[in-house]
């Protein structure tokens, strides 16, 4: 059903290399699909949740489909909207929620315009870790922002602070702008 | 991560102790009992669980349980405990947990859940098994 992790790690990295060797030719976002996938992924028992790759640079206008590959997974941007999450999408940007995904292969698909940094989560492994971040174009925003910044602002009394495992796993933006894609591992 | 291990050996231990005693919960071998319900109709989860089974849970018990898991044949096959870590953190005590009353134990496992619908949190899984390995769910 899913990848030893160590297997995985091992793939993600050569493909991440194959990547960073690609970007010093073209310091650009991926352009390479119009649509691309962020697989929702688990170990058997459920102990181990990511998605897959967990950092993406792309360009104004394309889409990312999350897809199930095991385990029951929610792709949720941090808004306010969302649960009073904290604001960690461009500010005019529309949040998105997928709901609870329940069998493997459902998908869902959101069309990222606004410049900026995305940063998104997986509603019941949020806790746990389970977190990803896109880059549209130039980092921006408050996802390019400590994630305390709220702290003492009026109006974000009632923002939920984002969990520490969750502020642990985020790959840095300097990570993805330099790989365009960043895999667990 | 050690001392974890150690709290969860207790926690096992008193549950194989409660298993040991006449419960409340009543479960039959083929059937919940009629305050439990399928997990699958409270919480967005798959009706089976390839690893655990059809869970039935008396919503009243959330988070800990016990769920009553069944296999295809509709056996009861173990029942589940779910205990959040923040919970064994906090040194909470649970009691009076419900078993499955008549049903002996061959063995426990115990793994940890990053979390899902129901108890979106990480914690573990205790499970007592009324089966061989051979039968558990697939």
């Amino acid at each position: 059903m899913s990848e030893e992790p160590s297997r995985l790690a091992r793939r993600g990295f050569l493909q991440a290399g194959g990547l960073l060797l690609a970007g010093l030719a073209c310091p650009c976002p991926s352009r390479a699909a119009g649509v691309v996938e962020i697989r929702m992924r688990s170990d058997p028992q459920g102990a181990t949740v990511w998605f897959d790759p967990i950092g993406l640079w792309i360009a104004p206008g394309q889409s990312v489909r999350w897809v199930v590959e095991a385990n029951v997974h929610t792709t949720t941007a941090y808004h306010p909207k969302n649960a009073d999450h904290s604001l960690r999408i461009p500010e005019g940007a529309a949040p998105w929620d997928s709901g609870y995904l329940v069998q493997p292969g459902a998908h869902f698909e959101a069309m990222l315009t606004v410049e900026g940094v995305y940063d998104f989560y997986c509603m019941p492994h949020e806790a746990a870790g389970m977190v990803g971040r896109i880059v549209v174009g130039h980092p921006a925003g408050p996802g390019t922002l400590p994630f305390d910044y709220f702290k003492g602002r009026p109006g974000t009394e009632n923002w939920q602070p984002v969990p520490e495992m969750a502020q642990k796993a985020f790959p840095s933006i300097a990570a993805i702008m330099a790989q365009k894609v960043v895999r667990c591992g | 991560m050690k001392q974890l291990t150690i709290r969860s050996m207790a926690l096992v231990l008193g549950l194989l102790a409660l298993a040991g005693c006449a419960g409340s919960v009543g479960a039959q071998q083929t059937a919940p009992p009629p305050e439990f319900k399928k997990v699958s109709t409270l919480v967005p989860l798959a009706d089976y669980i390839p690893g655990l089974g059809t869970l039935f849970v008396d919503p009243k018990t959330l988070p800990a349980g016990p769920f009553l898991a069944y296999n295809k044949q509709g056996k009861l096959v173990s029942s589940v405990y779910m205990i959040p870590i923040k919970d064994i953190d906090a040194h909470k005590k649970f009691e009076d947990l419900g078993v499955a009353k008549g049903m002996v134990p061959q063995r426990v496992e115990l793994y940890f859940n990053a979390g899902h619908p129901g108890v979106p949190e990480p914690h573990y899984h205790v499970i007592l098994w009324y089966v061989g390995e051979d039968e558990e769910p697939k």
